[in-house]
């Protein structure tokens, strides 16, 4: 699905990750942490072919990554709704149904349209949105509906950029059951968090980034001493507490 | 025929009137929904700038207007990149505009009315060969809405989202920006480029309040603004008030109407 090789990009002069490799299986769950500035959204846009790799090579669905963009939906970090704004739920979601499409859509591409939504509606949980005001909406209901947006032309892989970061735990527990349910459609997911905790339970590997290093396996093979150790180069200590896991660099007091 | 259609200026001011009304408020619709009023609203006032220095060099003021508002739609899309942080450089931009119509005006001087007519609109003046370009640009503006409607909702609603599609999300704003400025230039000499947010953001906004689905807000834009601009014609005719101020008024009190908390309106 995506296979990656000593990858490095960049936006600025300076490049956020450099020999980087990985690859993404169909239906699979991959959490992609980091701490702030890691270089996670880099990383999606390079998936998506917004930013070209520095080094190394990408193939995203067998292709080049802006060949394969239409296939790919990408669920932006903390997209700032417009307060006020005015749209009710079905209309915001529908607006990405063909978009890149010219001309009105006819009346066979609105009877599509609506059924592609509803679907998408249903996958999220999120059916009594349809009709609600965006600017009556909280967070948690925002992001179910920035996913069902970007599930409407059915994708084969989902990007998800920190949909948690504004969310409270059970908000939480949502967004991560809908994005693990999509896995389970055969759809697969790249869900960035800099707290591995809330998706621990879902996910099959880790990607993790800091330090400009990039480093995958599973959470056991990741979230661990001598991984974290290596990526920040200097020492890491990973407490486990009833499941969850806390990352302390040196002294487990800090 | 009503009595008030038996006069040509009548039936000029009715046909140029429509045609503004439904072509500026469902672009306008997108003004609003992008919350690129300001913009919409600084392409007008340069439209005054292009008026006032077509006279002065003495070619066809329409094409003055229509040349000076895209060329300062092109600027206003190269200089803002972020849809979002526009606000200084569009100020700029219709300060300098303003800056340079002051300047024609002085050197103009034969005929100040002109620039008023210009500033307030005058939809009693206007004459068939006007009709010809407003009808010619309408049609242009509209047609290229619905072109690139579908990709320029999404891009309005989540930039970030259309971009990773692959919609070219900067192309679409400049060629919106463009369709405002044609619909700028053509609506100046009607309404009058102080007072085109009657047309342009006064409607929409309206229909937005009562209306949360875009087809059908689009439609209850078009009827909105046909409603306070022909309504605007009537009471302006049978009362003896400037057109623009009657429209103007009628675009307020709509707009004061839709906000107003009244629950039932709202769809
Ligand atoms: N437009 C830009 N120009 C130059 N450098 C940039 C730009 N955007 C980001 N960077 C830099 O690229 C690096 C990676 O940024 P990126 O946004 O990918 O990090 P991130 O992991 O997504 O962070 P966060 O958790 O804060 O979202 C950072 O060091 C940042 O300073
Ligand atoms: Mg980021």
């Amino acid at each position: 699905m995506i296979e990656a090789r000593g990858l490095a990009a960049g936006k600025g002069a300076a490049l956020a990750f450099k020999h980087v490799s990985f690859q993404i299986a169909p239906g699979s769950f991959t959490a992609l942490v980091g701490p702030n500035g890691a270089g996670k959204t880099t990383l999606f846009e390079t998936i998506l072919g917004l930013i070209p790799p520095r080094h190394g090579e990408i193939q995203v669905l067998g292709g080049t990554p802006s060949r394969m963009r239409r296939q790919i939906a990408y669920v932006p970090q903390a997209l700032a709704l417009a307060h006020d704004d005015a749209l009710i739920g079905r209309e915001f979601v529908s607006a990405a149904f063909q978009a890149h499409r010219l001309g009105l859509p006819l009346p066979g591409s609105r009877r599509r349209a609506r059924a592609a939504v509803d679907a998408a509606l249903d996958t999220v949980g999120a059916k009594d949105l349809a009709t609600r005001r965006l600017s009556t909406l909280s967070g948690g209901q925002r992001q179910r509906l920035l996913i069902a947006q970007a599930l409407v032309n059915r994708p084969r892989l989902v990007l998800l950029d920190e949909p948690l970061s504004q969310l409270d735990p059970a908000a939480r527990d949502w967004i991560v059951a809908v994005a693990a349910d999509l896995t389970r459609r055969g759809i697969a997911v790249i869900f960035s968090t800099h707290d591995i905790n809330p998706v621990l339970r879902v996910c099959d590997r880790v990607l993790y980034l800091a330090q400009g290093r990039g480093r995958i396996g599973s959470v056991d093979e990741i979230i661990c001493d001598e991984t974290l150790s290596e990526l920040y180069a200097t020492p890491v200590r990973v407490i486990r507490d009833g499941g969850r896991r806390f990352v302390f660099a040196d002294a487990p007091a800090a | 025929m009503p009595e008030f259609l038996q006069f040509a200026f009548m039936r000029n001011a009715f046909v140029a009137t429509t045609l503004i009304a439904l072509m500026g408020s469902l672009v306008g619709y997108f003004v609003v929904l992008r919350r690129q009023a300001f913009a919409s609203h600084a392409l007008s006032n340069i439209g005054f700038a292009g008026a006032a220095g077509a006279s002065l060099a003495g070619v066809d003021p329409m094409l003055g207007l229509l040349l000076f508002v895209m060329g300062a739609a092109l600027v206003m899309a190269w200089t803002g990149r972020d849809m979002g942080e526009r606000d200084v450089s569009v100020g700029m931009i219709l300060m300098f505009s303003l800056g340079l119509g002051a300047l024609f005006v002085n050197l103009y001087s034969a005929n100040a009315n002109a620039a008023i007519g210009i500033l307030f609109g005058s939809v009693f003046g206007i004459d068939a060969g006007q009709i010809r370009w407003i009808a010619i640009t309408s049609a242009g503006v509209l047609l290229g809405l619905g072109a690139i409607f579908r990709p320029l909702r999404f891009a309005s609603l989540n930039p970030q989202a259309a971009r990773a599609q692959g919609i070219p999300v900067a192309t679409l704003d400049t060629l919106f920006l463009l369709l405002v400025g044609a619909a700028a230039a053509i609506a100046v000499p009607v309404i009058g480029s102080l007072l085109s947010f009657a047309i342009f953001v006064g409607p929409a906004a309206a229909a937005q309040a009562w209306c949360g689905r875009v087809g059908l807000g689009m439609g209850l834009t078009a009827l909105l603004a046909l409603l306070e601009s022909l309504g605007g014609l009537l009471l302006s005719y049978y009362a003896n008030l400037p057109a623009s101020s009657c429209i103007a008024a009628l675009s307020f009190g709509l707009y004061g109407l839709s906000r107003l908390p009244i629950r039932a309106l709202r769809a």
